[in-house]
Formats: C-alpha cells, sequence, structure tokens
C-alpha cells in the first residue's frame, strides 16, 4: 500500500486537485441554481423571484 | 427600526442609476425604457436600517402594462414606509403626471428632482421649494449620474417615514370632478385604507376594473358611484378617464408656469433633436445603423479584438499556462493520461473560451458606448418603422437589444410587451440575435476558417436580424400570431456623453459570464469530453486510445453526425460540438479546443493560412460547410439556461417545445439552403439534398409572400364583399 502510494503520489495530488477542481465547480453550479442565479453573470435575475407579481401575472 | 423606500418614477429618469449610486450596487443600467422589469432591493449605504427598493419605470399607476402592475401593487399592498419619486428634471411636465398619482398613496413621499446637471446646463430654472408647496411634500435636487443630492434625498425620505410625515394632498381636481371624487370617498371610507382614500376614490372613478374588483362594493354603492360618474361624464362631455388626465395636466401646467423658466425659446432644437433629425432620418436611419454596426463588429472581432486575442490565445494560454504546465507535470513523473487530462482537457478547453473574451470586451465596450449615449433607444425607434412592416413592434428590438448581452435576460425583457401574441413571437425570436456566448463561435471560424474575412462577424449580427424579420414576416400570417403589432410609444432620452463608470460595468457584468461559465461549466464539459474522446471501447477492453476516432466520443458523435450531413458538417466533431453548445454555447469552442487543440499553436497555423495541411479543424470542414455550421449555431435552439428563461416567460410546455422546434427547425432549413445551394453553384453536383433544399427555399418564398389571411385589411375588404 505505502509502495503503490510513494510511486504513484503525484498523480494522486495532480487526481486531487483536478477532483476539486471539479466539486467547486459542481457546488458552484448547484449553489447558484439555488439561488436562482442563472450563468449568465448573475445580474439578469433568472425567475420570478423577488418580483411582487411572482405566480401571478404569467 | 428599519425602513424601506421605493424608488418610483417614469422609465428612464434615472431611478437605476440612483438605486446605484444609493446602495453601492451594480445593477444594470441603461439609457433606454424598460430596463428593469422587476423590483430590485439594496441597503442604503453607511444605513444597512435604510432598504432601498428599485420599481419598474412607470408612466401611471393605471393597470394596462404589468410593469405598472406590478409596481402599483407594491406600493398599495406592500406599503413601503417612503415614497422616493424620482422626476426627470429635464421632462418636468410628463413626469409629475405620476407625481400626482403617487401623492394619492398617502404614503410618506420625497420628490428628487433628478437631472438637475442637465437643467442648469441647458440654463433652466426650476424653483424646488416652489415646486414642493404647490405639490404638498418636499424637493430635493439631485443628479444620480453624479451621485450629487442622492443620499440626501434618501436619508430626508427615512426621516419623513420615521416621523410618519404625510404629503398634503394637492387640489389636482376642480368643480365637478372634485365634487363626484369627494362623494365616492364618502362611499368607500369605511371600506378602505384612510390613507389610500383617495387613491381608491380617483381609481374607481377611472372605473378600475382591478379596484373595482379589489374592493367588491355591494350593488347599491356601486350603482351610486356610477350615478355620480355619469353625471360628470355628461357635463364635461368626455369618459371618465380621460377626465382625470386632463385635470391632472392641467393642475401641472399650472404649478410649472409658477415654478419653472426655460431658457430656450419653446420650439428651438436641441443638440439631441439636431442630431436625431440626422440619424432617425427617413432614409439615412438604416444605412446609419447597418454602418454602425457593422463598423462595431468588424473592429472588435477582426481588427483590434483579434490582435488581443491572438495575444491570449498564442502568448497567455499556450505559452505562459499549457506549455509550462506540461513541462513541469511531465518533469514530476505526473502520468501521460492526467497530463493530458490538465493541459488538452481543462487548459485547453477552458482557455479556448478564454482566449475570446478579449474580442468580446471590445464589442462589449463599443455596444456599452452606443446605449449609454442613447443611440441604442433611437435603433428601438427606428426599427420600429421596418419590423411593423414585418408585423413585430419596435418594442420587440428592447429584448433584442439585451439579448446580445445574453438570451436569458433578452427574454425576460419581453414582458414589458402587452401583447401576448407578439410576446411570444418575441421570445421565439430574440435568440437570434448573437448573445455574447455565440460571439467566439463566430470569432473562431472568423479567424480559423475564413482567414480574418471582413464580413463574417458583421454578417452573423445581420443573419440575426433577418431571421427576426423572416420569422416575423411568416408567423403573423398564421392563425397563433395574426393581428397588428402593438402600438409602440417610446421617449427617446437625450443624447449624453458615455459616462465611464456605466459602460465599465456594463463591459464587467458581460465579461463575467465568461469567466464564471469558464470557471464552472465550461470546465467540467471540458472534462467530461477529455474524458469521452480519450476513453474508448478497443477489442472488447474499455482502454485509453491514442486514436480519438476509436473514442466513446467518437462513437455517439458519429451516431449523430448524419443529422448535420446535409448541412455539410457531418464530421463527428462538429456534431459533438453543436450538441454541446446547449450547454454553453461557449462549449462549441471549448469542444473543438479539447478535440482539435486550438488554442495553443495549432491556432497560429491556422490563421497564418496554413491550415490546409496543418490544423485538423480545417479536415472537419469546408468554406461553405463552415458557414453552414456558423449559421446553424447562430439560429439553432439557445442554450439551456435560455431555454429554461423561454420555459418560465411561455409558462406553457407546448409553446416553449414549439419556440426550441421552431428555431432549431428555421436554423437547419436556412444551414441546408445555404449549404446545398452553395454547393450547387460552385460546382458541386444535383443530389437529394439539393433538391430538398430547393423544396426549403419554395417553402419559405411561399410562407414569405402568401397572402395574409388574417390581416385584418383584408377581411374588412371581404366583408364588404359579400354585404
Amino acid at each position: 500500500m505505502l509502495e503503490f502510494l510513494s510511486a504513484h503520489a503525484v498523480d494522486l495530488a495532480v487526481g486531487a486537485v483536478v477532483i476539486a477542481l471539479a466539486v467547486l465547480a459542481t457546488v458552484k453550479i448547484v449553489r447558484d441554481k439555488k439561488r436562482g442565479k442563472n450563468s449568465c453573470g448573475g445580474s439578469c435575475g433568472g425567475g420570478c423571484e423577488g418580483c411582487p407579481m411572482h405566480g401571478k401575472c404569467h | 427600526m428599519g425602513v424601506t423606500i421605493a424608488l418610483a418614477g417614469n422609465p428612464n429618469c434615472g431611478k437605476t442609476t440612483m438605486f446605484n449610486s444609493l446602495t453601492g450596487s451594480i445593477q444594470r443600467v441603461g439609457n433606454w425604457p424598460g430596463v428593469t422589469v422587476e423590483k430590485k432591493e439594496g441597503h442604503l449605504k453607511g444605513d444597512k436600517e435604510i432598504v432601498i427598493q428599485d420599481l419598474p419605470g412607470i408612466y401611471s399607476l393605471s393597470p394596462y402594462t404589468l410593469e405598472e402592475v406590478v409596481s402599483r401593487n407594491y406600493l398599495i399592498n406592500e406599503k413601503p414606509d417612503a415614497i422616493l419619486n424620482i422626476v426627470d428634471a429635464t421632462n418636468l411636465e410628463r413626469n409629475l403626471y405620476l407625481t400626482t398619482q403617487l401623492i394619492e398613496i398617502g404614503l410618506p413621499m420625497v420628490v428628487a428632482l433628478n437631472m438637475m446637471d442637465v437643467v442648469n446646463k441647458n440654463g433652466d430654472k426650476i424653483d424646488p421649494k416652489k415646486l414642493g408647496e404647490a405639490l404638498g411634500c418636499q424637493v430635493v435636487e439631485t443628479s444620480a449620474l453624479k451621485g450629487t443630492g442622492c443620499k440626501e434625498a434618501a436619508q430626508l425620505a427615512a426621516k419623513k417615514a420615521q416621523s410618519g410625515e404625510k404629503p398634503v394632498l394637492p387640489h389636482v381636481f376642480r368643480g365637478t370632478v372634485e365634487h363626484a371624487i369627494a362623494h365616492i370617498e364618502e362611499s368607500i371610507q369605511d371600506k378602505v385604507d384612510p390613507q389610500r382614500l383617495r387613491w381608491y376614490a380617483v381609481k374607481l372613478f377611472e372605473r378600475d376594473e382591478k379596484v373595482q374588483a379589489t374592493l367588491q362594493l355591494d350593488e347599491e354603492t356601486r350603482a351610486h358611484i356610477e350615478e355620480h360618474i355619469a353625471e360628470c361624464e355628461q357635463e364635461l362631455d368626455d369618459d371618465a378617464e380621460s377626465i382625470i388626465t386632463n385635470e391632472r395636466y392641467a393642475y401641472i401646467s399650472r404649478i410649472i408656469h409658477t415654478c419653472y423658466k426655460k431658457a430656450k425659446k419653446p420650439g428651438s432644437l436641441s443638440v439631441s433633436d439636431k442630431i436625431d433629425r440626422v440619424v432617425t432620418n427617413k432614409w439615412a436611419a438604416l444605412p446609419i445603423f447597418a454602418a454602425v454596426m457593422f463598423v462595431v463588429y468588424y473592429v472588435s472581432v477582426t481588427t483590434i479584438g483579434t490582435i488581443v486575442t491572438d495575444f491570449t490565445n498564442d502568448t497567455f494560454v499556450a505559452a505562459w499556462i499549457q506549455e509550462p504546465l506540461q513541462n513541469w507535470l511531465t518533469g514530476l513523473g505526473t502520468a501521460p493520461w492526467l497530463v493530458g487530462l490538465l493541459c488538452d482537457g481543462i487548459v485547453g478547453g477552458v482557455g479556448a473560451v478564454i482566449g475570446f473574451i478579449p474580442q468580446m470586451v471590445v464589442l462589449f465596450f463599443f455596444l456599452a458606448i452606443l446605449e449609454d449615449i442613447g443611440y441604442m433607444a433611437r435603433v428601438a425607434f427606428i426599427m420600429d418603422r421596418i419590423f411593423r412592416k414585418f408585423g413585430l413592434s419596435g418594442k420587440s428590438f428592447i429584448p433584442m437589444l439585451i439579448g446580445t448581452g445574453c438570451g436569458v435576460p433578452g427574454v425576460m425583457a419581453s414582458r414589458t410587451i402587452e401583447s401576448e401574441r407578439d410576446r411570444r413571437m418575441t421570445i421565439i425570436t430574440t435568440t437570434f440575435i448573437p448573445c455574447s456566448a455565440k460571439m467566439p463561435i463566430v470569432a473562431l471560424m472568423a479567424g480559423a476558417i475564413f482567414g480574418g474575412a471582413w464580413w463574417v462577424a458583421p454578417s452573423a449580427y445581420f443573419i440575426g436580424v433577418a431571421a427576426i424579420v423572416i420569422s416575423g414576416i411568416m408567423l403573423k400570417k398564421t392563425k397563433r400570431f395574426a393581428g397588428d403589432p402593438a402600438p409602440f410609444v417610446m421617449e427617446l432620452p437625450a443624447y449624453h456623453l458615455p459616462s465611464g463608470k456605466n459602460v465599465l460595468h456594463s463591459v464587467w457584468e458581460r465579461a463575467k459570464s465568461f469567466f464564471r461559465k469558464a470557471g464552472t461549466i465550461i470546465l467540467l464539459s471540458s472534462i467530461l469530453i477529455w474524458f469521452l474522446s480519450s476513453f474508448g471501447v478497443v477489442d472488447g477492453a474499455f482502454v485509453m486510445v491514442e486514436d480519438m476516432n476509436l473514442s466513446i466520443l467518437a462513437v455517439v458523435g458519429t451516431a449523430l453526425a448524419f443529422l448535420f450531413v446535409p448541412l455539410g458538417f457531418g464530421s463527428w466533431q462538429a456534431a459533438v460540438a453543436t450538441i454541446m453548445g446547449l450547454v454553453a454555447k461557449e462549449e462549441v469552442v471549448g469542444v473543438f479546443g479539447v478535440l482539435f487543440g486550438i488554442s495553443g499553436d495549432a491556432l497560429e497555423l491556422v490563421e497564418s493560412g496554413a491550415f490546409n495541411e496543418l490544423a485538423p479543424i480545417a479536415a472537419a470542414f469546408t468554406l461553405l460547410g463552415a458557414f453552414s455550421f456558423l449559421v446553424f449555431n447562430l439560429l439553432c435552439a439557445p442554450c439551456f439556461a435560455a431555454i429554461g428563461a423561454i420555459k418560465r416567460e411561455m409558462n406553457n410546455a407546448k409553446w416553449t417545445l414549439f419556440a426550441v422546434g421552431y428555431q432549431c427547425g428555421f436554423a437547419y432549413l436556412c444551414s441546408l439552403i445555404i449549404y446545398q445551394l452553395g454547393s450547387l453553384f460552385t460546382g458541386g453536383g444535383f443530389t437529394v439534398w439539393t433538391a430538398v433544399a430547393f423544396l426549403g427555399l419554395a417553402f419559405l418564398l411561399y410562407m414569405l409572400f402568401r397572402k395574409n389571411k388574417y390581416d385584418e385589411n383584408h377581411l374588412t375588404v371581404l366583408k364588404g364583399v359579400q354585404a
């Protein structure tokens, strides 16, 4: 086991970085979606949240 | 105790600019009416207890447009603690029309006389003290653009809210009208909030159906009220709504006479008027617009933008990041597949998108300047003349204007269109205008395939406009969309020098989306694309493949590629890029980044004209096929985020499916015609698909030029004949 770890330490470290990047990106997407933000930069709203006519006008 | 202040005012009077100035927020600001379609909230800088609420711009509190309904429902039902009424001081008469209505709501109110810097510059004089006395509330001079007086106005409104000081109702109505309203007040005084008694009474006088429905008055009271209204109408020989409007304007005219002095003689032309005589001229307007947009797209994508993009692609991404990272990882003894994943997958995919940001920034910069100086508002006016001929209203141009940044707010901006059928048609066609995410595809094709040809980038914009016009003509001749376009009334704002803050904010807002997507969806997609293009099943075993044609992605792409063979881009790479474009349009370039490695030296070779022999991307496209690919990706269904916005705005699964189906079908037909007929006329043979393309062209021409049997004038003639 230790032999394997020492032989592949660099691969494991680089792999961990890649996985961390993917996880962070996924968390960011999910969090933005929950907040009602779109991928367009966030300032464009993306829904009726915050609108007093939410669910009434259309 | 917290205080909520609502910012209310006419469209384009500077509410959002003031909101940003007060809260330190960075909401989108535009020099055209209709930028804000929903309310936005923020805290006053330096005083978290004061909440500032930005409302959509409205001309009145009538129930005719969605913005008016949103604003008045908020003011009446949610009852903010105070109103800060932003008044465009350069257009006092029209702006005070809303002020007279806001006062009737009975909430503590302060009037912010905005754009006073422009008034002073013009040499006009407004006496805020006299105006305040006439309106019954305090008036503060402000300039939201320069940030002067804004905080004082907000703090004064907060003070009024805390003290509960309400405006003194001015004597807007006279004689029989006041008499009738007083009687209505008497009839309903025990049924409504005493603060809003005058507002409800005036609305009942106007026969406002929404207020009538809310109050649910008994038959006897309704008859009593109706009697007073009818008497008044008879005496003044006008309908109730017009009577109220006339009374308000008569009152405004009286008070303006006492507190406003104009420096210029009435009828003299301002600088804006003189510019408008040229840029909105009947004959010159369209050529000027075409020339302006041509220059903007040509300079952004082909000249200045390319120079900066070349540096970002070749030096920043390839030489400064990709190569050193590859050397470093290899030196550390990292497994080759991991080096491939990081350098070719992640850096290649994300870098391909980031590489185009400079071009986009230059484009956004020019578009932001055009918006901020007020030219784009004129374009809506110019386009109204053209759109109207094809069944669309100039109102449809505002969503398209916003759509050049991103399709999502573009689709949302269609809310300002009252007519349901026009709104649906605008939602369907808005995303034909190339959004910023589609521009990297244009830039890639222009640079890599067409050797930087001058016409490619501007043509992308004009293809979008043409698709909207053609769709407008075709759809208006169908039962679901038939009918006259909605009237378009829009105030043209005065030209002003661009504000550096507004322009930079607009550029940053748009560029930010690229970075946001590059770090999230593009990164994940690049990893997925790299994985699918690096692994495959060979001899029954799942292994890493050296030949990408044996990969899982190649198998999936090949299975889908048959769909695009008639369009001239039947390679599996192009098919995968097109499908991945649904995730985010930038991903089209991202896929090429991973599959062809275009962000590195290959792009340099491609741009140097040596792509025929050296760049793998050249093998996937012919010139005609590349143009067909470009047209298809510009016109087909937008990304999932925009499709989601379409679904929300349509609020109907069938209409959403129709919108997406129409966009894909229209894009397919256009690309088919371009590629097949292009091939025929450039020496290709006549195939079954050429025949299909001719049939498609005939169908388009028939739909464009057939008689509109739903045209109301046409129906009138038919009825006349029958009679």
